[in-house]
């Protein structure tokens, strides 16, 4: 590590520190660097919302064996660092499928980034199903029973509409973490902020004002994110959706 | 297997040194984001013109990426305050700020949510406040969150991965270097794979056998 410029507190740095400027002058590769950011996030999302229903399903299901594979699922993914599950899918996962299928594969950085994150996520999503639905009363199932409704009928005319209900503020708030999450994948090369951000930093030799902006912006965003999580979540629970 | 034998075993010393050295940064930064959590709430809670102060400090530190955060402690604050003088240093403060974020929001909530009576009690008796708060408070407030701020030290654990991206010698930044001397991935980033799974598996399997303990007897 390159020893500091300065001993102690140093007020010009701290000056720096709020200087926006080069963030401002760069705004256009910086901006196309947060739509990357949210792009893998929404397709993230949708991956991990998806199959962590599955997932979730699997896991409340009748059979022992679909509840063992949905346990062992969300606690691999749980259990996994983002990161090391990142450069796994990145550059792990197209040699093995290169062996497997014998043609040769290979991953673009963002579909690594979109399905590392999205698999990640989606044992956090499948538990957090998984509890909206079994917070429904066992009262619910047997009056469906009891008009002759069958499990799948039930499940999508009684158990999802309420469980959907419940789960929604937990469930945005796994997004949150999501988007949050997406400013790793810059270390696999997908061009996103923090991508372009380094990239400015070797380019300006001005670490100081750029990755401040961009902690500072990064703070903004997911202030706003999930205090309007939040807020949607006081709403629901006036109404009393909950 | 005989890529196993060469890349793998013959540099499990690398490796094995390297989840040293993510066992250590870890629990320095868990230890640290205990503290300034701790503190963070207290002024959160009963300094009253500092608690804007406080509030700030807890939202930002819980929005915003610890990737950013890494960069941001390692590239811009030796230059502010002449501090973290290594990589290290650096990497257990990035970690130690997240962390502190939410467990400050977890003792906020301890504190709050412990009955009245607990503090009434302790002044009818004519303990001081912080006698109170030391004898009380905190004891029953540590053991009820334990489940919420042992599952903080796995994130910790987890976000430590991320250390590896400033140079800190921890086991996935050895694992990434085996990857471009050897250029074998499967192998080397497998075996780092599963070695972090176990060892969060492990850890996370003994905060619900602590959780679970914890509910048998408290309800």
């Amino acid at each position: 590590m390159p020893p500091p410029t300065t001993a102690g507190f140093d007020f010009e740095s701290l000056r720096q520190v709020f200087d926006f400027s080069y963030f401002w002058s760069y705004r256009e590769v910086l901006l196309s660097g947060l739509l990357v950011n949210f792009l893998v996030f929404g397709f993230a999302a949708l991956l991990a919302a998806g199959s962590g229903f599955v997932v979730c399903l699997l896991r409340v299901s009748r059979s022992r064996a679909a509840r063992g594979i949905g346990t062992f699922y969300v606690e691999l993914f749980r259990n996994t660092p983002e990161y090391v599950f990142l450069t796994w899918v990145h550059f792990v996962l197209p040699l093995v499928l290169t062996r497997l299928l014998v043609t040769r594969v290979n991953f673009a950085p963002t579909l690594s980034a979109v399905l590392a994150l999205g698999l990640c996520y989606s044992g956090y999503f499948a538990e957090t199903f998984r509890t909206g639905i079994l917070s429904i009363p066992r009262g619910h199932i047997d009056a469906g029973r009891a008009v002759a409704m069958g499990r799948a009928l039930i499940m999508r005319r009684i158990i999802l509409p309420q469980a959907i209900r419940r789960v929604l503020p937990e469930a945005l708030n796994n997004s949150v973490s999501l988007f949050k999450a997406t400013s790793i994948v810059s270390l696999i090369a997908v061009p996103d902020l923090m991508y372009n951000v380094v990239n400015v930093v070797q380019y300006e030799m001005r670490p100081l004002p750029l990755y401040s902006s961009a902690a500072f912006l990064f703070f903004a965003i997911l202030f706003m994110l999930s205090a309007l999580v939040q807020a949607l979540t006081e709403r629901w629970r006036t109404r009393a959706w909950g | 297997m005989d890529v196993f034998r060469r890349v793998v075993l013959n540099n499990l010393d690398a490796l094995l040194g390297g989840l040293w050295v993510t066992v250590q940064v870890s629990a320095i930064a868990f230890v640290l984001a205990l503290l300034l959590g701790f503190a963070a709430a207290l002024v959160r809670l009963y300094v009253r013109p500092a608690r804007y102060l406080a509030e700030t400090y807890i939202q930002f530190c819980r929005n915003t990426p610890i990737f950013v955060q890494l960069m941001w402690v390692a590239y811009v604050w030796p230059d502010v305050v002449g501090w973290p003088r290594s990589f290290f240093a650096a990497g257990f403060t990035a970690l130690a700020l997240q962390s502190s974020g939410y467990l400050a929001e977890t003792f906020r909530s301890g504190i709050q949510g412990m009955d009245r009576g607990q503090r009434e009690s302790a002044y009818s008796l004519g303990m001081p406040p912080l006698l109170t708060m030391r004898r009380i408070i905190l004891p029953q407030v540590l053991l009820l969150m334990s489940p919420a701020i042992m599952n903080q030290f796995l994130v910790v654990v987890k976000s430590s991965t991320l250390v590896s991206v400033i140079a800190v010698p921890d086991l996935m930044y050895h694992a990434l270097r085996l990857t471009r001397v050897w250029l074998e991935p499967i192998e080397i980033l497998s075996v780092t794979a599963f070695l972090y799974i176990a060892m969060v598996f492990v850890l996370s399997t003994l905060i619900k056998w602590h959780t679970d303990r914890m509910r048998a007897r408290f309800g």
